[in-house]
């Protein structure tokens, strides 16, 4: 008797240790990695309000006004790495910005940009772009973790001076200033 | 051996890698597209004559040959010119040789005995056609070639007045008027 109800007690025990095994028996498929990357990519960008600006000229004047200003929008979205933004405005060569074709020149030294209303300032800096000594920085941004995505506006008035080119002769003169930004390092 | 020679290769390794990390940063600068402004400036032709003062009067004397105007003038000539125009020319001149100066009674005083000295020189009559007024009304004052060096420049004539009335001893006793004009020219 006492071996029957052992028996029947193993019976059960085995019984509820199969059940126990078989109820957690659950299949997993393997873990399937998905590899993401969303790349920010870097960019500078320089949109200008207006491409042209017409000068009438009085012999031997300091003050010959641009016919319009330009504004000069400067946006970029930058790497942490990034110290610095310069915004430059420059001519390709500093001895002739400006020229009527038949060897009478307007040099850089010349020609004034006010930015943003302040100072008006020749351009006779060697900038990292055009040539030597026929630039202006107008800018200089520091870059923080607060503005690695960010614009800024440099409104520019133009001027030239002709005091120092009193026997220039009549014609029309032409050229082309540039404006370019630069991120660093 | 072995172990010294891996460490040189390892060493060398290092090095190499720090060069390629350090040279791209240096040249990693990120530069925006140039934006071009046009530029035109234009730098009209002009000429231009400003003159100190605007009338002269004169006492005449009968048959005087000297009847000397009340005041000099000095006519100033400004330009700028276009490469190419030569020279500057400044001409006085009357619109009529026979009547420089009249009464407005048919009584006048021709060009011919009327008198500038310009800056000093000689007095010369108004007898010359000259390309503004009368024919024979006129007088060349100044001719200025232009060159490279002045072609944005200017010229003074300091003009001194007379009227000769030794040709004209009968002109009756009047108020003669008239009109001198100074005038430029570039060709």
């Amino acid at each position: 008797m006492k071996t029957r109800v052992l028996q029947i007690a193993a019976l059960v025990l085995a019984a509820i240790t199969f059940t126990a095994t078989f109820a957690s028996a659950q299949l997993n498929s393997g873990a399937q990695p998905i590899t993401l990357a969303a790349n920010l990519s870097e960019s500078l960008t320089v949109t200008l309000s207006a491409s042209a600006v017409n000068f009438t000229l009085a012999a031997g004047s300091a003050a010959n006004a641009g016919s319009t200003n330009i504004t000069a929008t400067t946006a970029w979205v930058l790497k942490p790495s990034r110290t610095a933004i310069g915004v430059y405005a420059y001519f390709a060569s500093a001895a002739a910005a400006l020229t009527d074709g038949a060897g009478d020149n307007i040099p850089s030294s010349d020609f004034f940009i006010a930015d943003n209303a302040g100072a008006s300032t020749a351009l006779t800096a060697t900038v990292p772009f055009g040539g030597a000594l026929a630039g202006l920085q107008l800018a200089n941004v520091p870059i923080t973790a607060a503005n690695r995505s960010a614009t800024r506006t440099d409104a520019m008035a133009f001027n030239i001076n002709l005091s120092t080119l009193p026997t220039l002769p009549a014609a029309t003169y032409t050229g082309t200033l540039n404006i370019q930004a630069q991120a660093t390092p | 051996m072995a172990l010294k020679t891996a460490f040189l290769r390892t060493t060398s390794a290092l090095i190499l890698l720090g060069v390629v990390c350090v040279v791209p940063v240096k040249g990693q600068v990120l530069n925006s597209v140039a934006r071009p402004i046009s530029l035109q400036a234009v730098l009209p032709e002009s000429l231009t004559v400003t003159l100190s003062a605007s009338a002269v009067n004169f006492t005449l004397t009968p048959g005087s040959a000297t009847n000397s105007g009340s005041t000099s003038i000095t006519a100033t000539t400004s330009w700028t010119l276009a490469p190419g125009l030569t020279p500057v020319r400044v001409y006085a001149f009357f619109a009529n040789s026979a009547s420089a100066l009249t009464d407005g009674a048919g009584d006048n005083i021709p060009s011919a005995d009327f008198q500038i000295s310009d800056n000093g020189g000689a007095f010369r009559a108004l007898v010359r056609t000259v390309p503004f007024g009368g024919t024979k009304a006129g007088l060349q004052l100044s001719s200025t070639p232009i060159r490279a060096a002045n072609r944005s420049g200017s010229h003074t004539d300091t003009l001194n007045f007379n009227i000769n009335l030794t040709a004209l001893p009968n002109l009756p006793p009047a108020t003669y008027t008239g009109t001198l004009t100074i005038q430029a020219q570039a060709l």
